[in-house]
């Protein structure tokens, strides 16, 4: 025996040595408030009119998961790529991010993952409910009536969708130009929901008997087909006028048609601009003339802006009284109009200034100034006892449930609320079947994103989605020590002297280290993504994780709430712990 | 986003009698994530000898030797020289001492240690007060500070002692600064004195005392960000007592982190004024050692 040995084994004999754990403290008995992991709803999937879990897809795409990303889209909307592409993304508006420098660029996300499906050729996987025997018929392949197919077909439906035209897509198809909307994509993304089993007969117009017929096939009806005739203008000499959804349809049908000289565009939509942007690309020097202000005109902002850097003028505050036709050339008069006082609905009213008139020489002159209803049948009834009139839909129970959805019934005319018509549709059609008529809107509203009147289907399917709180995290309740300020992505587009010269789609789909670089940037609000904070701060180690489940363990936890403070995107809550 | 790379194992007991949100125990648990089983900790009499364990008990999974409250420099240089003596040059030797037992009573043995060029990392984990026994000002403690020993308008006038700047003044080969607040940063240090042996290494851990300042224990690793965002306690390490790197550059102001805590309620806005001014005059001091 060394003298080192000896003098160390006598040492540990004077030494006393501790040789037990303090686990056997319970210390979680201090406690009078107890953590706890609550995934919350982000504002941005609250503003969207379909309800996309919007941090979730965000968090899947950091983490490169695209396909399952692609798939947490495709549970609330069959139209990533088309949506991607022109939904008026209401969610960036209410994004977080925005109020700490930018928000997320949710939209050219949504359209990379579109893409990338079919790109990767991804064979998307989600819940479908076996056939339940029951048949739908649905009027109108626009994107109501192709969402109202989508999500029927998922609950176990049999859907045929009568289309008037000879191929599917409504809007889709002939109202949006092709350097919005590329017609391969939207291919694509009708062929999905085809894929599913969905029967889509094209060039069959119906008439109102086929309510009647359908009867005797059919459990329910959706008619999603949309406003078949342009509104008239009301004024002497309209019909010299050339009717601006036509003219678009014909661009879309591969028409040649070159155009020159000064046009006029009557009225303030998306179509108006659609209308004069096409125009620019035949050749054409469009002038749109809109009654109200230009910050008034429903066209979506950004679609206005394109317009003017394209060169479309706008002239504002005119509004027409007649056209007269002098040699090849019109005249267009319009009454001067001034701003009056706020409508019901926050615009401003606007009045006749005097009698003041001035006239516009153009050489064409397009109406543009919406679309109606073409027969009474599309039309829902009022008073009969039977009818539940819903955010994006009515339904009327007489011999048969019959939908009115899309365009027919939605006050925002949008194709996702279009979409979100479709969906809210399938949802009250089958809580109809299931549960009665009765619990129709009891159903509905707990299938609701936030308190926003955005629906869920995966909430209604029983996905996890369903323990999601319905508390919207504010931007005060995200922990911004945990980000740093960065800019948000630009998508390239194609130079616009050449995008003018042609119907080729201006933007280009975000390039994979793009997309997910700008979904780094997503909070995640309400979302836990693993970032492990809440185990690595815990001062008593009672954080668990396994299987990639994180939980308390409440025989030591003190209740101290560092790991609800320090979770940077409130996906937890604290609460008094109940005796 | 932060998204920590981290090792995993803790060598940290639950049960321990540390009060909820003590930040002297988060920064020994992310210390020993580190360091790992092969770590002997040395402590002396302060709030960690309490929350370590009553005997039988031991919360850290880690060999423990409590030691009186002077000598944790001396003790860590005993264990160094046994530990040789066996062979093993493995194991690290971890001082781990409050900042009473570091800045005041065990300075001497710090200073002689470290002079002698001893083998270990010393920690001090600093919660700016004799805590353990209730709260009394120590010289870590801040100008403003009400404590037990300094209460009413007697509140602390004399300045921090700047311990980092003495332990520089000996020439050793590391001594940083870390925030729990920071644990990448914090970890990233641990890991590098762990990888420097064969001399003393000091790490100036800032944490956070709920308990003692007046602060909600939730908010424990905020207020310590705060104490780094207002440059009140910067992050930043010297090589060889001369080569100075700077961590982070706090920009928030001072009344932020003050006005958080009760500890400094009493102040008026020009008493705030005066920290601001000696927090600003700090940090420009510090910005010259670190140079261009
Ligand atoms: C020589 C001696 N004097 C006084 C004490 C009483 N005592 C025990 S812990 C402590 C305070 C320690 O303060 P600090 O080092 O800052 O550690 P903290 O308790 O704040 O963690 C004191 C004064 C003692 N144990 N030994
Ligand atoms: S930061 Fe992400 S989750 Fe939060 S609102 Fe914006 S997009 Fe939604
Ligand atoms: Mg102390």
């Amino acid at each position: 025996m060394t003298t080192a040995q000896a003098s160390s084994d006598h040492i540990s004999l004077l030494i006393s040595r501790s040789k037990i754990s303090t686990e056997i403290n319970k210390t979680g008995s201090w406690c009078f408030v107890r953590p706890g992991y609550q995934d919350r709803t982000a504002p941005c999937s609250a503003a969207c009119p379909v309800g996309e879990d919007i941090g979730r897809i965000e968090m899947l795409a950091v983490q490169g998961l695209f396909k399952k990303a692609l798939e947490t889209i495709l549970q609330e909307n069959p139209f990533p790529a088309v949506c991607g592409r022109v939904c008026f993304h209401p969610c960036e508006g209410a994004c977080n991010r925005g109020e700490f420098d930018e928000p997320i660029s949710i939209n050219k996300l949504e359209r990379f993952l579109g893409d990338i499906a079919f790109l990767d050729g991804f064979g998307p996987s989600i819940l479908n409910l076996p056939n339940n025997g029951k048949k739908i018929a649905i009027v109108g392949a626009g994107p109501a009536g192709l969402a109202a197919a989508y999500f029927l077909t998922r609950l176990g439906y049999v859907c045929d969708v009568f289309e008037a035209a000879d191929a599917p897509g409504g809007l889709l198809r002939w109202g949006i130009p092709s350097y919005r909307l590329p017609s391969d994509i939207l291919e694509n993304e009708i062929q999905r929901i085809q894929n599913l089993g969905v029967r889509i007969h094209c060039g069959e117009k119906l008439s109102e008997d086929f309510l009647i017929e359908a009867k005797e096939r059919y459990q329910a009806v959706f008619l999603g087909c949309g406003h078949g005739r342009s509104t008239g203008m009301n004024i002497a000499g309209e019909q010299m006028a050339v009717d601006g959804l036509k003219f678009l349809y014909r661009i879309r049908n591969g028409e040649k048609l070159p155009m020159q000289g000064t046009i006029a565009v009557i009225g303030g939509g998306n179509s108006a601009i659609d209308i004069a942007r096409s125009l620019i690309r035949l050749g054409a020097k469009p002038i749109i003339v809109y009654r109200r202000r230009k910050q008034d005109m429903p066209a979506f902002e950004h679609e206005i802006k394109m317009a003017l850097e394209e060169g479309v003028q706008i002239q504002e505050l005119l509004s027409p009284v007649r056209i007269d036709q002098d040699g090849s050339d019109y005249i267009l008069s319009l009454q001067e109009m001034k701003v009056g006082e706020q409508d019901a609905d926050g615009r401003a009213r606007v009045v006749p200034k005097d009698s003041k008139t001035q006239s516009l020489r153009v050489n064409q002159v397009f109406s543009a100034i919406g679309a109606e209803p073409d027969e009474v049948w599309k039309v829902p009834p009022e008073k009969i006892p039977e009818i539940l009139t819903l955010s994006h839909c009515t339904i009327t129970q007489q011999d048969l449930p019959i939908v009115f959805g899309g365009d027919l019934t939605n006050s925002n005319k949008s194709v996702t609320d279009a979409v979100a018509s479709g969906k809210q549709a399938a949802m009250a059609l089958d809580t109809l079947f299931q549960k009665g008529w009765e619990n129709i809107n009891d159903r509905l509203s707990e299938c609701r994103v936030g308190n926003s009147p955005a629906l869920s289907m995966e909430i209604y399917m029983g996905g996890d989605r369903k323990n999601r709180s319905r508390h919207i995290v504010a931007y005060n309740e995200v922990n911004i020590d945990y980000f740093q300020p960065c800019n948000r992505v630009v998508s390239l587009s194609v130079p616009l002297q050449k995008s003018i010269c042609s119907f080729d789609e201006i933007d280009h789909t975000l390039s994979t280290t793009g997309a997910m670089s700008e979904a780094q940037r997503c909070f995640n609000c309400g979302i836990c993504n693993g970032c492990d904070n809440c185990r690595l701060f815990c001062p008593e180690v009672a954080v668990t994780l396994e299987d990639n489940k994180r939980q308390i363990n409440f025989d030591y936890c003190k209740g101290c709430g560092i790991c609800v403070v320090e979770c940077p995107r409130s996906a937890m809550v604290i609460e008094e712990k109940k005796v | 986003m932060m998204q920590l790379n981290i090792p995993d194992r803790d060598y940290l007991n639950s049960g321990h009698v540390g009060c909820p949100g003590c930040g002297a125990t988060i920064a020994m648990k992310l210390a020993l994530r580190v360091l790992g089983e092969k770590t002997v900790v040395v402590i002396p009499a302060c709030c960690w000898s309490i929350i370590a364990g009553n005997y039988p008990q031991s919360a850290l999974k880690v060999p423990i030797l409590h030691t009186a409250f002077a000598t944790t420099a001396a003790a860590a240089s005993g264990v160094r020289a046994a530990l040789d003596m066996k062979g093993d040059t493995e194991t690290t030797v971890v001082g781990w001492a409050g900042d009473g037992g570091t800045f005041d009573i065990g300075f001497q043995a710090l200073s002689g240690a470290v002079e002698r060029q001893e083998d270990f990392i010393y920690v001090c984990y600093d919660n700016e007060a004799y805590m353990n026994t209730g709260v009394q000002r120590s010289s870590s403690t801040p100008y403003g500070t009400r404590t037990t020993t300094t209460p009413g308008t007697e509140w602390k006038k004399t300045r921090k002692k700047n311990i980092v700047e003495a332990l520089a003044a000996h020439r050793i080969s590391y001594t940083a600064t870390a925030s729990i607040a920071f644990p990448d940063d914090m970890m990233r240090k641990f890991k590098k004195a762990m990888e420097m042996k064969g001399g003393p290494r000091f790490i100036h851990v800032f944490a956070s005392c709920p308990t003692g300042w007046g602060v909600a224990s939730e908010l424990s690793i905020k207020i310590a960000r705060l104490a780094v965002q207002t440059n009140m306690f910067p992050l930043y390490e010297v090589e060889d007592g001369v080569k100075y790197t700077l961590n982070y550059k706090g920009n928030r102001s001072i009344d932020e982190y003050l006005k958080m805590q009760s500890r400094f309620k009493h102040l008026t806005e020009e008493d705030i004024q005066t920290i601001q001014e000696m927090v600003n005059e700090d940090w420009q001091l510090l910005l010259r050692k670190i140079g261009p």
